[in-house]
Parts: structure tokens; C-alpha cells; sequence
């Protein structure tokens, strides 16, 4: 029974750091109606920035504090999403779907490529953020970094819900979601809306990248925690910023009980098969998601 | 577009593949060069076109499914990697490539229609999700599987192609059986879009719901599509299997499934001449980065420049083609074509 709940908990917080890729992926197409297949990468690139300005400033000699690290890649966070808006999906404003879809994919190739070209591919340490080890609560033991990341997930989908729910800009942006055609003629900056988009997706995967990574080892293969967040962000649907920490800590919960029960009979397949499993099966029953839009379509 | 004084007398002079004596004598052209070429070329060449061939018939595929039907496919490697495991496990039983290659190819069909069934629910990037799934979960199933079935981590070695006492193995025995299922391949895919099947494609693709009321079953059609289009990647697999004489699950990841829709898109989606020009500008330009890279090398820099170098070539390719130039090379060549065919006289 210990075992149990203690999986439990595990998967839990395992999931909230799912829920917080995902809510960047949720970000992006909330704003935009852009799903960004690149996320990994994108992760991986805010990953490598707060590398560059803490550890990595380090070793070439020169001493920043880490809250000045952070702000300095919230720049730099904001610099990439502002680059990727102007050279890439401003010219594809209103392009047909596929072409924006496509447009992701060659994001994929192309910054797992510059990243290889400017970091390397080599493994390195990344900067111990949050506080390692656990935290004895009764019979259980709870990692530190993920409660903490757990805790801050939480607060930030509680504020970006307020942020697209109740203000008048988030609002706006929700027009962009819907029709680029039609937020443009409402007059609704969809420059402006996919700018934001991109800013915001990059700075929470960066958070994310933070809590995954404080303390451990930052390598270009953590670019594939995008395609595990995939099925996560599809759960809870696309629009919801809710619904993606809910959707991790069904995903995370169900991989964790999969783990632990499912693997030694399948040879270890089975908490990896059982995302896109229940990809598969919210597709097939219900594709819009817990808390997405239905789609209506007309002729 | 055909210059004037062209004049088609029946509809099946009309309906032909190649309907000027000129293009025929260009094709005719191509074949011998095409057949003459391992005279010319060192091991080294015949091997780049070898997979060349074999990246076109995954990339027809993809033309199929992606072009024709408008079914983004993000796991064409994947169905590559079943072709050949299949391959691999046929020809561990003795079986001869005549009925290998085929049945392979049926199987990974079989397999791609498993991901396709999501399609009598969603559509456009919500289908493609499902192929992800098909990509990601392959190399865990296959991996997972007991070592004798498909060799696990390990991988399968394949039993070389015998015909009769002769057995092919050296590079140049690999182009011309390539060559000759590409020529197959080849003609298939320029002539679907002629049938009646390629234009209820083409019907789905541009507009489903029209499609559906104008009487084409769409949910038919797209499983279709993913089952023929994995057909040309079952004998994509067939081939890199006989190639490689070995397969393992790390050569067919989701990256070369990326790598093949970006060949697609840059060379352009919307004809099979596309593909041929996207993987053949790909593969060109992959063998010029090789050349750059060994010069970087020799210059200090360090080593697997390569890789990233290529990626991002490849990635500014399909972003450049999206935004600048959406038909892809093959528009850019019918309308170097139209000029030279109207010559002297200005299009339009």
C-alpha cells in the first residue's frame, strides 16, 4: 500500500513537470493557433541560454550571480521568440495549416542543427537551481526539485488562465486561436499575437527546462520530453491551459502505475507505449480533449 | 503547359504520361544515362545513388499520402523500418526477394492502415499526432519484442538477394535492382493521378467535406492513402534491408521521417516530379556539405560538423520553400520548361 501511494505521488509530481512542457505547447497554439512541433527544441534552446549565462559564463572566466543569469536569458528568451516571429511565422500569417505545420517541422531540423553548430553536442552539467533531495512526509519520500517545480507549475497555470481568461489581451488572442483571417479583420494584430506566443512559449519551456534539468545533465536528447508532452497537451486540450497539469498528472500517474506494474510483464514497453496509447484513444473519442474547443464545421 | 500545334485526336492520346515525341526522346535519354552511369561512377557514387533511389520510394510515399491526399505523415521512417524488419525476418526463412519484397510491402501497408483508422474522427494536424504515436512507439515495440523475433537492441542481419547460383553483392548489382523497382515505382506514382482513385485523393485533399457530398467515401480514401503510400515504404524498407545486409531500430527514427517530408516540401507536394527533384537537390547538396565539412575538418574545426550542417541546410531549405516558393522546385521547373518549349516567344 506504501508502494502504491508512493507511485502515486511520484507520478504525480513526474507529470506536473509533463503538465509544464505542455503548457507551453497550449501557450504557443492558444496565442497563434500554431502547434510547434519543435517544443523540444525550443526547451532545449532555453535550456541552453540559462546555461550559457550562469555555468557557462562561469567557466569562461566570468561570475554572474544566478538571478542576473535568469534575467538575462528572460532577454534572450524574448530576443529568439521575437526572431522565429519576424523570419518564420509572420510571412506565413494566414498560410494554410499544413504550410504552418511544415513550418514547425523545418523548425525541428533547423535549431536541432544550430544548436549542434553552436554548443555542440556534447553533455554538460546544468546550474543546481532548486535544492536536491527529498523530503521525508510521514512513510513517503518527495523529491525537493519536483514539489518545488510541482508548486510553480500550479501558480503559473493559475496566472496564465487569468492572463488569456480575463484580460483584454489574452483575450484578443484568443480571436488569433480561432481564425487568422478573421482576428485580422476584427483588428487584431496577429503579428503582435504570434510575437507574444512565441515570447511566452519560449519563456515557460525555459521554466520547464529549469525544473526538468536543476542539477542534472543537460544533453540535445532532452529535446524528446516535446513528443511526450504531445500526448499530454492533446489531453487536456489544445486551448486549455487547465487542462495540461491535469492531463500530466493523468499521464504521469498512468505511466508511473505502469512502470511499476506493466513492465515487468511486457519487457519494459508498456509505460512507454501508454502515452500515445491514450494519444490514440482521446483522438478517437474525444479529440478535442478534457477542457478543448469543439470545432464546429460549416460549408 | 504544351506549346502550340500540339493536337490530341482521342481521349487516350490525350490521357497519355508522355504525349510529345520530344519528351519520350528526354526520358529515353535519362534510362541510358541512368543505365550507362555505374560505367562512369566508383563504388562510392553508385552507393550515394543507390539510397538516393531507395529515399525516392520512401519519398513517393509520402507524395501519395502527404501530396495527394493531404494526410500529413510524420512516420514514413517508421513504416521504412517495418519493410525491412519484415525483409530481414522473410529472408531469415529463405524465401525469394519475388515474394519478399512484395508481401513486405503489403505488411507495412497493413500496419500503416492500424493509424490511419483515426481518420473516421479527426483530421488534418490531428491525424498527423497518430502517425507520431506510430513513430515513437516503434522503436519501443520492436525493441521490447524477445530478441528472436526481430533481434531486439542487437538488430537482424539479412539474407543477401540469390537468383538462381548468383548472388548480388557488390554495389553495382544493388543500382540496377534499386534502379529497376524505382523505374517501377516511379511509373506508378505519376500514373495515380490519372485514376479515378488519384482524383478522389485530390478531391479530399483540397476540400473534404465537398468531397464527401459529392459521393468519394473520404474515410476510405485517407486509410487508402496511408495504405498505398506505405506500400512504396514497405519496398523503401526491402531495399534498405538488402542494402544494409543488416537492420537495426536506431536507423529509422523520426528524424529521417522529418528529413523525407522536408524533401517533399522542398522539392514540391503537389507532383511526383517534385519528389524526384527534392531528393535529388537533397541528396546533391548533401554530398556538397560533405564537401565543405571534410574541408572544415582539414582546417581545424572539429570533428561531426556534418550532421548539424546538413540540418541546417535542410531546415532553411523547407523554411525558404514555404515562404518564398510553396509549389517547390517542381513549379520552379514547369516554368523553365514552358520558357524553353515557347522559346522564342515570352510566356504569357
Amino acid at each position: 500500500m506504501i508502494n502504491f501511494l508512493q507511485t502515486l505521488i511520484e507520478g504525480t509530481l513526474v507529470g506536473l513537470v509533463y503538465g509544464l512542457v505542455a503548457i507551453s505547447f497550449v501557450v504557443i497554439y492558444r496565442a497563434s493557433r500554431i502547434v510547434n512541433l519543435a517544443q523540444g527544441e525550443i526547451l532545449v534552446f532555453g535550456a541552453l541560454f540559462l546555461w550559457t549565462f550562469t555555468l557557462g559564463a562561469a567557466h569562461a572566466g566570468y561570475h554572474i550571480p544566478l538571478v542576473l543569469g535568469f534575467a538575462i536569458t528572460l532577454v534572450a528568451c524574448i530576443t529568439f521568440g521575437l526572431v522565429l516571429e519576424r523570419f518564420v511565422f509572420r510571412p506565413l500569417i494566414s498560410q494554410p495549416a499544413f504550410a504552418i505545420f511544415m513550418a514547425s517541422i523545418a523548425l525541428l531540423i533547423l535549431l536541432r542543427g544550430v544548436a549542434q553548430l553552436v554548443w555542440g553536442a556534447e553533455t554538460r552539467s546544468f546550474p543546481a537551481v532548486f535544492p536536491e533531495g527529498g523530503i521525508a512526509i510521514g512513510p513517503f519520500l518527495v523529491n525537493t526539485r519536483l514539489l518545488l517545480g510541482g508548486v510553480f507549475t500550479l501558480i503559473l497555470t493559475f496566472g496564465l488562465h487569468l492572463f488569456f481568461t480575463r484580460s483584454r489581451h489574452g483575450l484578443s488572442l484568443a480571436a488569433v486561436a480561432e481564425d487568422h483571417n478573421i482576428a485580422l479583420s476584427l483588428g487584431v494584430s496577429v503579428r503582435w499575437a504570434i510575437a507574444v506566443a512565441w515570447i511566452l512559449g519560449t519563456i515557460v519551456a525555459t521554466c520547464a527546462a529549469t525544473v526538468l534539468l536543476s542539477g542534472r545533465i543537460l544533453s540535445l536528447e532532452v529535446a524528446q520530453i516535446g513528443f511526450k508532452a504531445l500526448p499530454v497537451a492533446l489531453l487536456g486540450g489544445l486551448e486549455s491551459i487547465r487542462g495540461a497539469p491535469l492531463a500530466g498528472v493523468l499521464i504521469g500517474v498512468g505511466e508511473a502505475l505502469a512502470m511499476v506494474y506493466l513492465d515487468p510483464l511486457t519487457n519494459g514497453a508498456a509505460s512507454g507505449v501508454l502515452p500515445y496509447a491514450v494519444m490514440i484513444g482521446v483522438l478517437l473519442v474525444r479529440p478535442q480533449g478534457l477542457f478543448g474547443w469543439k470545432k464546429i464545421e460549416r460549408l | 503547359m504544351l506549346p502550340t500545334g500540339i493536337h490530341s485526336l482521342t481521349y487516350s492520346d490525350e490521357a497519355r504520361l508522355l504525349r510529345t515525341t520530344r519528351s519520350r526522346i528526354w526520358l529515353a535519354l535519362l534510362v541510358v544515362a541512368l543505365l550507362a552511369y555505374p560505367l562512369f561512377a566508383g563504388p562510392y557514387m553508385l552507393g550515394v545513388f543507390t539510397n538516393m533511389f531507395i529515399t525516392l520510394m520512401a519519398v513517393y510515399g509520402l507524395y501519395v499520402t502527404v501530396g495527394m491526399a493531404g494526410q500529413i505523415n510524420v512516420a514514413q521512417s517508421a513504416f521504412v523500418g517495418v519493410g525491412a524488419f519484415v525483409t530481414a525476418k522473410l529472408s531469415g526463412y529463405g524465401l525469394s526477394f519475388i515474394l519478399v519484397v512484395p508481401v513486405a510491402a503489403l505488411i507495412t501497408g497493413a500496419v500503416s492502415i492500424l493509424f490511419a483508422l483515426p481518420a473516421a474522427r479527426v483530421k488534418g494536424f490531428y491525424l498527423a499526432l497518430t502517425t507520431l504515436a506510430a513513430q515513437v512507439v516503434f522503436p519501443i515495440v520492436i525493441l521490447a519484442l524477445p530478441m528472436d523475433w526481430f533481434g531486439g537492441l542487437v538488430g537482424m542481419s539479412v539474407e543477401p538477394i540469390r537468383i538462381g547460383s548468383l548472388t548480388l553483392g557488390s554495389p553495382v548489382d544493388f543500382y540496377y535492382f534499386t534502379l529497376l523497382l524505382v523505374a517501377f515505382l516511379t511509373v506508378a506514382a505519376f500514373n495515380l493521378k490519372r485514376s479515378r482513385f488519384g482524383r478522389a485523393m485530390l478531391a479530399v485533399r483540397d476540400n473534404d467535406v465537398v468531397a464527401e457530398v459529392m459521393g468519394v467515401p473520404v474515410f476510405r480514401t485517407k486509410a487508402l492513402a496511408f495504405f498505398v503510400g506505405s506500400l512504396f515504404a514497405g519496398v523503401a524498407g526491402a531495399c534498405t534491408a538488402y542494402f544494409l545486409q543488416f537492420v537495426t531500430v536506431s536507423s529509422f527514427t523520426l528524424f529521417a521521417s522529418v528529413w523525407y517530408l522536408g524533401m517533399l516540401i522542398v522539392g514540391g507536394a503537389q507532383s511526383a516530379t517534385g519528389a524526384i527533384l527534392g531528393v535529388v537537390f537533397i541528396t546533391f547538396l548533401q554530398e556538397g556539405l560533405h564537401g565543405v565539412a571534410n574541408a572544415l575538418m582539414q582546417s581545424g574545426a572539429s570533428g561531426g560538423v556534418l550532421f548539424p550542417l546538413t540540418s541546417v541546410a535542410l531546415g532553411a531549405c523547407v523554411l525558404l520553400a514555404l515562404i518564398f516558393e510553396p509549389r517547390g522546385l517542381a513549379h520552379r521547373w514547369s516554368v523553365l520548361r514552358t520558357a524553353f518549349q515557347l522559346w522564342p516567344f515570352p510566356r504569357n
